[in-house]
């Protein structure tokens, strides 16, 4: 611990209109060094590192901030602004959100350089070239010039992370900077915080998921309510974590943990692969050569899987993969340019819907973002009502005992039924999406990306609901993830795809005891693992 | 937009319904009595707003005029909603061939200014209650129609309805239950200040002697008879002119308002 210290915060809180969002913390960033500021939404990570650059908006007191041998604790605007992005600067979570599609990639990074520095254009324009380089963009000439419509994920995220090192500044801080994206582009932003923390940099890195951080952290601080309840040494932290909510979210992590097992300490404890009878009968979905095509571009290509009945296939790839399309055309919401899909042995797709109308109930879906699906003007019971009732009414009383049971069957408190959608938080909306979904009591559950957009933590709890509700009723899941160790922990089966093919399929511990395809085990490399 | 004009819009817009729905409540005399001895009274105590031509009470006339303003509103917006409804929904949900055509129509429609419209309507119909209602109602329904046309094309593609799609539901029932409420909410809005604006419209039309006929209380009408007196008798066309812009702008704060909360929403 010898490195020089570039970041001291002590005793700092933060309010907003007087409720403390952020209460007594002291942190150290130090050169060479990465800290991970781990917990939930809400638990005041964002607003901490906001504070760092001056931007938290709040009331803030603290009684000691020195930032590269400065004390930043009472500066005005002005000052604030030569700090940011020469000394201390921040990459920004969404590449599509952050990057202006209007101007070129260049200009946006060059930006910083105008205000910062006397260097002139020329000397400007070489800069950001070099910045774009040192984070391994491809042809970056080219690319300075070009739109960040017109570059790949993969380079906007390089382009987001040149941007806040163009100036050249000693601590980075990185606030979700991995969150929703594809294990390709994770492993890339790791890449890059490893390279900033060998440079030299002081890197403080802010997730909600421990597996994220846990190579990368030379220390660890996990924040709850506004608080640090434990911090250390990363090995120490994960070995020997000492306070319950760390091994909580150490619980919450789905990498290596047995099907069935719990991830959640509401789940309630089972053996860790319990009997599940497997009812006799035709394959509850198969699809055969499912193909797509938009255009001239080839979305899916020739998909063929096979999903037992009681049982959970997993379909895993990056964005872009063909998975979504394959989802929406096993759900009849696309129609497939060559290829069938049976439900239950029945033909299902395609068909008109009409001729389908009798297998529709049999099938449910559950989507990344559940309020979307809800309709905004219906309350969580009437959902649930007109969901029963085929659509016939949402206020009828007599299904009110059913509308009890289902979110029962989700854990949902029934005080919510009066509720808005809008008011229930990010996992309580996925509970009631589910609860809608199984209203039917449907036999397949397709599920995109079911989990992607809830915190490790409330995540565990819905997958323990998801295997509770398989346990219990039977019903099969597709399950779509662009996260390995999600569907490793709800799979049977897995079918990896890749540029619209699925390039390998089998049993769970096969692809992932033994990949046979070179894609599959770059995907398994770069999963981030905590056992 | 200030607290203070919301309030006192909703209170011109309340006392206008009050007026419309029972004006022998706030002015119980006759809005047709003639009574040539008192012609020309300027306003004072025995007469509020004072005396036309005839003698008949300005303030009783302004009262009861306020039913036919409102029901020519109210009608005429709502003959324009629900063809809108119609067209925008049928637009929205047919095959590309078939909303071209509409929108074509619509297109053409929308060209011609809605009060030209409303007169070459009237032209076939003849003047009236009830073809002034029309010929508002008609000439609103283009702009509206292309509104909800939008309107359903967005949620024809929302996620809500793919839910819809897999949970089941025919056509009719997403039509029903989830195209057509949602379309209509930041609707809300435009048909508040489509009331103001037809109130206006229909006063255009009576004032050209299109509309309501004299001697029946209308504003316009009234508006219209004033005219020829207005440097003896300023009046008689002050006050209801006055009546017409105060529901005409308060339909407007007012719609405003509803617009604003429908955006924050």
């Amino acid at each position: 611990m010898s490195q020089q210290t570039l970041i001291t915060l002590k005793d700092l809180s933060v309010s907003f209109d007087g409720a403390p969002a952020v209460k007594n913390i002291s942190l150290t960033v130090r050169a060479g060094q990465v800290l991970a500021l781990v917990g939930e939404s809400g638990s005041g990570k964002s607003v901490t590192a906001r504070s760092l650059l001056g931007l938290s908006g709040g009331q803030v007191s603290a009684s000691e901030l020195t930032i590269c041998g400065r004390d930043a604790l009472n500066l005005n605007d002005s000052a604030w602004q030569k700090i940011r992005g020469n000394t201390i600067s921040m990459i920004l979570q969404d590449a599509l959100m952050a990057l202006d599609p209007l101007r070129a990639v260049g200009r946006e990074i060059g930006d910083g350089l105008k205000e910062h520095s006397s260097l002139s254009r020329a000397q400007r324009v070489q800069r950001v070239h070099e910045v774009l380089a040192s984070v391994n963009m491809p042809d970056p000439e080219l690319r300075a010039k070009q739109r960040s419509t017109e570059l790949s994920g993969g380079m906007r995220q390089r382009a987001l992370i040149a941007q806040a090192l163009v100036g050249n500044p000693q601590v980075v801080i990185a606030d979700e900077a991995t969150t929703a994206l594809d294990s390709q582009l994770t492993a890339l932003v790791l890449a890059q915080l490893r390279a900033l923390k060998d440079q030299g940099r002081g890197v403080l890195m802010i997730s909600h998921d421990l597996a994220q951080v846990a190579h990368l952290a030379d220390e660890i601080a996990v924040m709850r309510h506004g608080e640090i309840v434990e911090s250390g040494p990363t090995a120490q932290v994960l070995n020997h974590p000492q306070h319950e909510y760390t091994r909580q979210l150490l619980q919450a992590v789905p990498s290596g943990v047995p099907r069935f097992a719990p991830l959640s300490i509401t789940g309630a404890p089972r053996p860790s692969v319990p009997e599940r009878q497997t009812p006799a009968g035709p394959l509850a979905l198969s699809a055969t050569n499912l193909s797509k095509s938009f255009g001239k571009h080839v979305a899916v290509a020739q998909v063929s899987f096979e999903l037992p009945q009681g049982t959970t296939l997993g379909l895993v790839g990056e964005s872009g993969s063909g998975k979504t399309t394959t989802a929406r055309m096993v759900l009849g919401l696309q129609k497939p340019d060559s290829g069938t899909v049976d439900l239950l042995g029945e033909r299902f797709a395609p068909l008109h819907e009409p001729q389908r109308s009798q297998l529709r109930e049999r099938m449910g879906a559950i989507y990344q973002n559940p309020l979307g699906s809800f309709d905004p003007r219906y309350s969580v019971g009437q959902l649930l009502t007109d969901a029963l009732s085929g659509g016939k009414s949402k206020r009828d009383q007599s299904y009110s005992q059913q509308v009890d049971q289902l979110l029962e069957q989700v854990q949902l408190s029934s005080k919510l039924r009066s509720r808005s959608p809008r008011e229930l938080s990010g996992g309580q909306r996925q509970r009631l999406a589910i609860a809608r979904a199984l209203a039917p009591k449907p036999s397949v559950l397709v599920l995109d990306e079911p989990v992607s957009a809830l915190d490790v933590s409330i995540q565990a709890t819905v997958l323990d609901l998801l295997d509770q509700i398989q346990l219990e009723t039977g019903t099969s899941y597709l399950f779509i993830s662009h996260d390995l160790s999600v569907i490793e922990h709800m799979s049977d089966y897995v079918a990896v795809m890749h540029q619209g093919k699925i390039i390998e399929q089998g049993t769970t511990a096969s692809i992932f005891g033994s990949p046979q395809e070179d894609y599959t085990r770059k995907l398994l490399a770069a999963m981030p693992r905590l056992r | 937009m200030s607290r203070s004009a919301k309030i006192f819009s909703t209170i011109v817009i309340l006392v206008w319904l009050l007026m419309a729905l029972a004006p022998s409540l706030l002015a119980p005399g006759d809005p047709l009595a003639i009574n040539p001895t008192e012609a020309f009274q300027k306003p004072g105590l025995a007469h509020f707003f004072g005396t036309d031509e005839s003698g008949r009470d300005i303030y009783t006339r302004v009262i009861h005029g306020a039913g036919d303003s409102l029901a020519i509103g109210l009608a005429a917006t709502a003959l324009g909603m629900g063809l809108a409804i119609i067209l925008g929904t049928v637009a929205a949900l047919s095959p590309r061939w078939l909303d071209e055509v509409i929108l074509r129509v619509l297109e053409a429609l929308y060209a011609i200014p809605s009060l030209l419209m409303a007169l070459l309507i009237i032209a076939f119909t003849g003047p009236g209650v009830g073809p002034a209602i029309v010929a508002v109602g008609l000439s609103t329904a283009p702009g509206y129609a292309r509104l909800v046309r939008s309107q359903i094309r967005n949620l024809k593609n929302s996620e809500m309805l793919e839910a819809a799609t897999v949970l089941g539901r025919s056509n009719w029932l997403k039509v029903r239950n989830h195209l057509i409420p949602n379309a209509l909410k930041p609707l809300m809005a435009l048909v508040t200040l489509g009331i103001g604006q037809a109130v206006i419209w229909a006063a255009a039309l009576s004032f050209l002697g299109l509309g309501t006929a004299p001697p029946a209380p209308e504003w316009g009408a009234m508006l219209s008879a004033g005219r020829v007196y207005l440097h003896l008798a300023w009046w008689m066309s002050l006050f209801p002119g006055l009546a017409i812009v105060a529901v005409a702008v308060s339909a407007t704060v007012i719609g405003r308002a509803l617009g604003g909360k429908v955006k924050s929403l």
